[in-house]
């Protein structure tokens, strides 16, 4: 995964080229935490943990940001989620670490102090 | 091949218990992540990309427990996470050991000197340190991410079978990998002692940041094949030796993905321990709501096409070696032998 690849940030807008479901399937797969906007107007910021769309009433899951939870939220009380937390799973770690693996092979030894 | 004969022998009159009992989806290994805590970062690894809230949190012991019995599995095997972060890590091994499961606790082995100088563990049959080696020094430090976790490691190992602990060790193989590189670094687990060996390729997982290096089927075929080729005598791995076939391309097995269900903080990981399509609130409902033919090669299922992971395939393995005579005489040959 890509820094472009990521959501983090993404405000969707529902109807308009993306529907409810393709935007929970996003949030579900998301490893960071977003805002779980209700119909009535409340939030909900979290981290959505599960997803179950084959059962009657499909629903969400989701862990607040205290931690608490997995609170239930029926996909018809949604109204639309925003992509508000850090992506835990964006960049390129091992790019990273191999990079910077590489600099300390090539940055020059300190010489030993005198009289060591 | 290490397995102990009594563990054998749990396996065995387990799976033939459930056939004869008629089932056709049954665990072997439960593979129960108390927490997604690590104190590494490895490159390969999907496993810890989640927020801060969420990284807190771990199973009570309870649930972990009850998440066991619900189960079923002869073998509970924790990783993570690295479960010896996890608080309670002695009281969940002492539970599980009175059970008489056969515990793989799955460590990169950082905080073991320490937790066995503080007499966490008791040595036991039921109890194997399963530690992460996925090679010699400079291979392991990197596919870790920090250099000098290989010589802690070692380390570890030593003071562990010093203290009389079963200790295996558990091996990923990445793209690149070297043959000749892989076969010095068994001997060297040999040398310092280890009961037993686990290999398996890695699995591409979507949210590892080393995206590059994973095993497409034929070329872990072959890399495999030149690891497993004429194996020294000396080696041992504590693993069915049809699935060391099968990595090798001998044999063609289909995936068995309930075969080593996954539970932690959401649940009953749908469908394997690789892949996160959801998460059951009972073993039962996993076993009954998945849509298991959405899963496996044969499916189609292009998150399936290349997987040879070990979680997958060495059930079937088992399965096989319990489903005709020639499965049995095959897994028996090759144990006695050596030879694969």
């Amino acid at each position: 995964m890509t820094d472009t690849e990521s959501l983090e940030g993404w405000v969707p807008a529902i109807g308009r080229g993306v529907t409810l479901e393709e935007v929970i399937e996003r949030a579900f797969d998301y490893r960071g935490n977003v805002t779980v906007i209700k119909a009535d107007g409340t939030r909900l910021e979290g981290y959505v943990s599960n997803r179950n769309r084959d059962v009657g009433v499909p629903f969400i899951q989701v862990f607040d940001r205290a931690g608490d939870g997995p609170f239930d939220i029926p996909y018809a009380d949604i109204r639309t989620i925003l992509f508000t937390g850090k992506d835990t799973a964006a960049g390129n770690s091992y790019a990273a670490w191999l990079r910077a693996k590489e600099a300390s092979h090539q940055r020059p030894r300190t010489p030993p102090a005198p009289g060591a | 091949m290490s397995v102990p004969v009594s563990q054998m022998w749990a396996v065995a009159s387990y799976v033939m218990r459930q056939r004869l009992a008629g089932r056709t989806r049954y665990p072997l290994v439960l593979m129960l992540e108390p927490l997604f805590r690590c104190n590494l970062a490895c490159a390969g690894c999907g496993k810890i990309q989640y927020p801060a809230q969420i990284l807190r949190k771990h199973l009570t012991v309870e649930q972990c427990l009850g998440a066991v019995d619900e189960c079923g599995a002869p073998i509970v095997s924790i990783p993570g996470g690295e479960p010896l972060m996890y608080p309670e890590i002695g009281r969940l091994v002492r539970e599980l050991v009175a059970r008489k499961k056969y515990v793989y606790l799955c460590t990169n082995a950082l905080l073991l000197k320490d937790k066995l100088a503080t007499g966490a563990f008791e040595p036991s049959k039921y109890l194997s340190f399963s530690i992460h080696m996925d090679g010699l020094r400079a291979e392991h430090d990197e596919a870790v991410c920090r250099d000098g976790v290989y010589d802690e490691a070692v380390e570890a190992i030593r003071e562990a079978l010093r203290r009389g602990f079963r200790v295996t060790t558990n091996t990923t193989l990445f793209d690149g990998a070297n043959p000749l590189r892989t076969r010095e670094f068994f001997d060297a687990m040999m040398d310092l002692g280890v009961e037993g060996m686990m290999i398996s390729p890695g699995y591409s997982y979507a949210k590892a940041p080393d995206q590059e290096h994973f095993l497409r089927r034929q070329r872990a075929n072959e890399l495999f094949s030149r690891i497993l080729t004429h194996p020294q005598r000396r080696w041992k791995f504590n693993q069915s030796p049809l699935f060391l076939q099968f990595l090798m391309g001998k044999r063609d097995f289909e995936c068995t993905p309930w075969g080593n269900p996954t539970y932690n903080i959401f649940g009953w990981q749908r469908p394997c321990y690789l892949l996160q399509e959801g998460y059951a609130a009972t073993f039962k409902e996993l076993l009954e709501t998945t849509r298991w033919e959405r899963y496996g090669r044969k499916s189609g299922n292009d998150k399936c096409r290349d997987c040879m992971v070990h979680c997958g395939y060495e059930p079937t393995a088992v399965n096989h070696t319990f489903a005709s005579w020639r499965g049995f005489v095959d897994t028996v040959a090759a144990t006695v032998t050596g030879r694969l």
